[in-house]
């Protein structure tokens, strides 16, 4: 510092404090920063990794597209009541036979869930939705129309915001909730009450059952669930253009985005990381403090 | 500061150089103004928000710096803001001027910024005491930053000391930072405390290496004297001092104490602090049964810490992160043997053989404290007069105010940069879009000052009378001898 420098200091400088050392204060050392490290333990992605990861978004996406497309059936009379139930029933028992098939590979060291069990919840939940659909048809008779599309579109929008789209077994409660709460809206628009409950055990199926469902296909066979994903898409895009072929378009588009464009904007934006790490970052307890020694 | 060729003739001089700054500020002549260079007086103004009657390290800090400027015969005051009813001006120990300012505190003792509305007092300040050197200090101090911004807008020159760490990976560390490179980029100085803190600072402040300087902390040795007759025979004490809270590692050492109390039936804890993570610690000694084992001391005044020091065998720190510990300085400066995390400055400030550094981890930590408690049983430690006596000459704040005398040395002679050549920094060094909202805000910065020297010219104001520096009027009974240990003794409420 100034005119104090020593002349060619021959010892080598030490990162100590305790040690008074022939330099000026704001020396220096070649081997400054000599302990910071750039980008450390960072994740490489590839492209089709990252797009058959997003096409389980995209899907949730087109699930609820399907629901509304349902739902607009119903409304204009050109799906019945009747047949929505059967079919509901014949592709939840195929589902059910699928997963338990699928079962005895995932948890050996739980006790599995029986039957019994199974046939109990969906007993109580079908009869219970029986019984309360009158009621649940005149609930939102007082709100205006306006008021009920505007609330599920935001109860289906915090749906797809608040979805585990990481692990989606068991579906994460804010979301169900949100989906139910938009089922519940939408199908007391619906004429009769029997329309009224078909189109919540369809919402069931499609929001609380069907995750589960991809879930335990995705743990077995993740190529062909990508496809399952895809056709899900492709469901679900066709079938809004049967009855809205804008809303098709703008559909398509958003899959497109989704699936395609933003895995791509996530691996080129990559080079751009530079995360820094030092010995002045603050330390992680990496160790389960619960666990208790002895 | 250079010079310093040997460790053992070092000691020599910097005792030379107090004394010699001893009779400078006993002889008023012999401190003339208008001298050369080196021993040019300074009029120097401290900024923080964090002062008395406030405690902690940088509180004390800013005190026993200033204690030892004025020793050295410079004039030194500090403004900070109003704590409670202590506002106005207040005379600590030999003169020091403290203006406790009206500004309203927002959050932590830090006070809002706006990065106006302090200039009207901060001008008050600066023209009143014919400030010559603005320091601030700790980057957590609203108002220093302020002071920094305003300085350079008045013209004056800067040094900024910083204080602590920072990480860069959360959004609140982006902020932050990006700040404190608008704050630091025509700031002349900066002082750090650790090695590790300087690269901290100039990786978040972009800053260059070359105005950083690192100058340590310091502790006062006689504050801190081993007493081995404290300590209770047939066991082995482990001190603990620091603030409860996550980030000094209080989980961690949830996880330590039952694990070795198992193991060492003759081990006992003494805790020091208080804070959220108590509730860890008092959950342990419920679960474990250890009431009788682990004391909780609660908060301790600093006048309280060396009691409880001396009555321990082991100093234990488990920060997770730090810029430069004082406790483990002052562990060993009270002769215990220390063990500590090997994180941020630690392991800079006590060399390996008084120190036992432990990754942080329950296990690691485990590890170096029963080989410390092996080498206790065995006797194969030093004494606390041995430790103690290679601490005390290690960090003195003779020699801290020694070395900041150099930065205000070299600062006094740069030149500070005019409107139009600041507004091109700011942008060039900050990125363009802050760059250019702070250009704007110096802009608008340097109108209001013009207001107000409109209102008020400088030539108008009443100047201060001086308490300490070459001027001083106050008591020169005092002055004719100066505190033999100075800072020694905390300010007393007047």
């Amino acid at each position: 510092m100034g005119p104090d420098i020593a002349p060619g200091p021959a010892v080598p400088w030490r990162k100590v404090l305790w040690e008074r050392q022939p330099f000026p204060d704001n020396y220096v050392d070649e081997r400054f920063l000599e302990e910071l490290r750039r980008n450390e333990g960072i994740r490489q992605y590839r492209y089709w990794a990252v797009v058959k990861e997003a096409v389980l978004v995209g899907q949730q996406l087109s699930c609820v597209a399907i629901f509304i497309t349902l739902w607009l059936y119903m409304e204009q009379g050109l799906l019945s009541p009747e047949a929505l139930l059967w079919t509901s029933l014949i592709v939840g028992l195929l589902g059910y036979g699928l997963h338990n098939a699928l079962r005895p590979q995932l948890g050996s060291d739980r006790k599995p869930r029986t039957h019994l069990a199974d046939l109990q919840s969906a007993a109580i939940f079908l009869s219970f939705t029986f019984g309360f659909s009158p009621v649940l048809k005149t609930l939102t008779e007082s709100v205006s129309t306006d008021t009920v599309y505007a609330m599920s579109a935001l109860m289906l929008l915090a749906h797809l915001v608040s979805f585990p789209y990481a692990h989606p077994s068991p579906t994460g409660s804010l979301s169900l909730n949100a989906a139910l709460f938009a089922s519940v809206c939408l199908a007391s628009r619906l004429p009769g009450a029997l329309h009224t409950f078909a189109m919540l055990s369809c919402a069931l199926l499609m929001f609380a059952l069907w995750p589960c469902l991809l879930q335990s296909i995705r743990d077995h066979a993740p190529g062909p669930s990508a496809w399952l994903c895809v056709g899900v898409c492709l469901g679900g895009v066709g079938g809004l253009g049967s009855r809205w072929p804008g809303g098709a378009v703008l559909l398509a588009l958003a899959l497109v985005s989704v699936i395609l464009l933003c895995p791509l904007l996530l691996v080129k934006l990559q080079r751009h990381k530079d995360n820094i790490q030092g010995p002045w970052d603050e330390a992680e307890i990496h160790e389960d403090l619960c666990k208790v020694p002895y | 500061m250079g010079q310093r060729r040997k460790k053992a003739d070092v000691s020599a001089s910097s005792e030379k150089r107090a004394s010699e700054a001893d009779t400078a500020a006993s002889n008023p002549t012999a401190s003339n103004p208008t001298a050369s260079n080196p021993n040019r007086k300074h009029s120097i103004c401290m900024v923080s928000d964090f002062f008395y009657p406030n405690m902690g390290g940088v509180e004390s800090h800013i005190y026993q710096l200033s204690q030892c400027l004025i020793e050295k015969g410079h004039k030194v005051v500090i403004a900070t803001h109003a704590y409670g009813r202590r506002k106005g001006v207040r005379y600590l120990t030999n003169g020091l001027k403290v203006y406790y300012l009206p500004l309203q505190v927002m959050y932590n003792q830090s006070t809002a910024t706006t990065c106006f509305h302090s200039l009207p007092l901060l001008r008050c300040v600066f023209v009143r005491e014919a400030v010559t050197v603005v320091h601030a200090h700790s980057s957590f101090s609203a108002m220093a930053h302020d002071a920094l911004f305003h300085a350079k807008t008045m013209g004056l020159n800067t040094v900024f000391t910083d204080h602590s760490l920072f990480g860069f990976a959360d959004m609140s560390s982006v902020l932050t930072n990006k700040l404190l490179t608008v704050s630091l980029c025509d700031t002349d100085h900066i002082v750090c405390v650790s090695y590790t803190s300087k690269e901290n600072t100039v990786l978040r402040a972009t800053l260059d290496p070359q105005i950083v300087s690192v100058i340590p902390n310091a502790v006062d040795p006689t504050d801190f004297t081993p007493d081995p007759s404290q300590r209770r025979g047939g066991r082995i004490t482990v001190v603990v001092i620091s603030r409860l809270v996550y980030r000094k590692g209080i989980d961690l050492l949830g996880g330590i104490i039952p694990e070795l109390c198992l193991k060492h039936p003759d081990l006992h804890f003494l805790i020091g602090g208080e804070g959220p993570k108590r509730i860890v610690l008092e959950e342990v000694r419920e679960k474990y049964q250890l009431h009788d084992r682990v004391r909780l001391l609660g908060a301790l005044e600093h006048r309280d810490v060396r009691g409880v020091l001396v009555q321990g065998h082991i100093f234990l720190n488990t920060s997770l992160t730090e810029a430069f510990c004082m406790a483990i300085v002052e562990g060993a400066s009270c002769g215990l043997q220390v063990v500590s995390t090997r994180v941020g400055g630690i392991p800079e400030v006590l060399p390996e053989d008084l120190i036992s550094l432990c990754d942080p981890t329950v296990r690691s930590l485990c590890a170096g404290l029963e080989a410390v408690i092996t080498q206790l049983r065995s006797g194969a430690v030093p004494s606390p007069a041995d430790i103690h006596a290679r601490v005390r000459s290690l960090y003195t704040w003779r020699n801290v105010a020694g070395r900041t005398e150099k930065v205000y040395d070299r600062v006094a002679g740069e030149e500070v940069l005019p409107l139009d050549r600041r507004l091109l920094r700011l942008r060039q060094h900050c990125g363009s879009v802050a760059g250019s909202i702070f250009a704007f805000v110096a802009v608008l910065n340097f109108l209001f000052l013009l207001l107000l020297q409109w209102l008020v010219p400088d030539q108008v104001m009443d100047r201060a009378v001086d308490a300490s520096g070459p001027r001083a009027l106050w008591g020169p009974s005092q002055r004719d001898h100066p505190a033999e240990e100075a800072g020694a003794g905390a300010p007393t409420a007047e």
